[in-house]
């Protein structure tokens, strides 16, 4: 094969590499559903400075948008579906969102902590 | 939700009024065109938002975010057309710039007004909601109204001034912040990763004019360093090409 070719073949691949490094790397799961209105659990608590996936299953009848200023997401999440989205890494700190088409009952909070060491077992 | 409908007419409304101040004044055609194209873009808008569920399901679930990160792609590339363009001397061959705005305008009518239908689709279904959502559709839409006016006498007195290179810089200017700020769609669905904060000026602007800057010109408050980058790319790269294209097509013309 030509020189250039190959060059052109080998950026791809770099590139691809790079680009689904995301993809293949293990990210740590958080569920929330969301029923008559309200987000179960309202408030969860995610480790600092990682990228975590929050899973949204929508139970109501109607669509929610998940929406959040601070996380800088909003994504619509249809009737009975559910709906996956990706935040961080974040710094240490509340971050609130909402259910755009229903403010005033869907509400939650997303703390981001440091992860605390486990103690190791004695026994 | 008065105040949600008021933020969803400066976020996915306003973008689309400056859109088409800017292409107005910028192209000085018919009212025919700017009826065309939003005729075109609110049915593929319906066409968009008949399909979303079909859309939302295709590549694992993040159609919606490429479909949407594609759109602001076609609008950015577009703009760049109408800058090539204006390189272009020649008086004929000019309807295809027609052509180009009015794409433009239909796209940013699917990207943005599907959020709209959404929007307002969920609100219809709450009979309680519907007068707070009226208010702060009269309220928005009294927004994006009065600030088209003013940047419609903005452009066309920059345009007097300045000529039409003004003008499509202001275009310009407007898509790279747009396809800038489509870029936390792709970290949401995890196609890109997030990246530290280049800066944090959220202290300095307001937050009535953050809104309002990061329509104009995509500002971000606290721009990842993602972000900066593409915007310094996006914006420089083809002035630079415009520019050389130009020094290029003089020195040829006083060759001969």
């Amino acid at each position: 094969m030509n020189k250039p070719v190959n060059k052109v073949i080998g950026s791809i691949v770099l590139f691809l590499g790079l680009f689904c490094q995301s993809l293949l790397a293990a990210v740590a799961e958080y569920h929330i559903q969301l029923k008559d209105h309200l987000f179960f659990p309202s408030q969860i608590t995610i480790p600092a400075n990682q990228k975590v996936k929050l899973v949204i299953n929508n139970q109501d009848n109607t669509p929610e948008e998940f929406d959040s200023f601070s996380l800088n997401r909003d994504k619509v999440i249809f009737a009975n579906n559910k709906a996956i989205i990706f935040v961080g890494p974040l710094k240490p700190g509340e971050y609130k969102f909402f259910g755009e088409y229903n403010p005033n009952t869907a509400r939650g909070i997303v703390i981001v902590e440091h992860q605390k060491q486990k103690a190791a077992d004695v026994n | 939700m008065l105040i949600n409908t008021v933020i969803l007419f400066l976020r996915d409304a306003l973008p689309i009024f400056v859109l088409v101040v800017y292409l107005y004044v910028h192209l000085t055609a018919t009212n025919l065109w700017l009826l065309l194209c939003a005729g075109v873009g609110a049915l593929l808008s319906l066409i968009y938002i008949n399909q979303i569920h079909l859309i939302s399901q295709l590549f694992d679930g993040n159609g919606i975010e490429l479909s949407l990160w594609i759109c602001q792609v076609f609008v950015y590339l577009l703009a760049l057309v109408l800058g090539y363009g204006l390189n272009r001397n020649r008086s004929s061959n000019k309807n295809y710039l027609y052509w180009t705005a009015g794409l433009m305008v239909s796209l940013t009518l699917v990207s943005k007004g599907s959020n709209f239908v959404l929007y307002f689709d969920g609100y219809f279904s709450q009979s309680n909601a519907i007068q707070s959502m009226l208010l702060g559709t009269f309220l928005g839409l009294g927004i994006c109204l009065s600030l088209a006016i003013l940047l419609y006498l903005t452009a066309q007195w920059l345009k007097q001034q300045l000529g039409p290179w003004s003008t499509w810089l202001l275009v310009h200017i407007y898509v790279t912040g747009q396809l800038v700020n489509a870029l936390p769609l792709l970290v949401q669905v995890d196609f890109l990763d997030s990246s530290a904060t280049a800066w944090s000026s959220q202290y300095f602007v307001s937050i009535e004019f953050d809104r309002l800057f990061n329509v104009l010109f995509g500002y971000q408050a606290a721009p990842s360093i993602a972000q900066v980058i593409v915007y310094a790319l996006a914006l420089l790269t083809p002035l630079l090409i415009f520019y050389w294209l130009k020094l290029h097509s003089a020195s040829h013309s006083g060759i001969k």
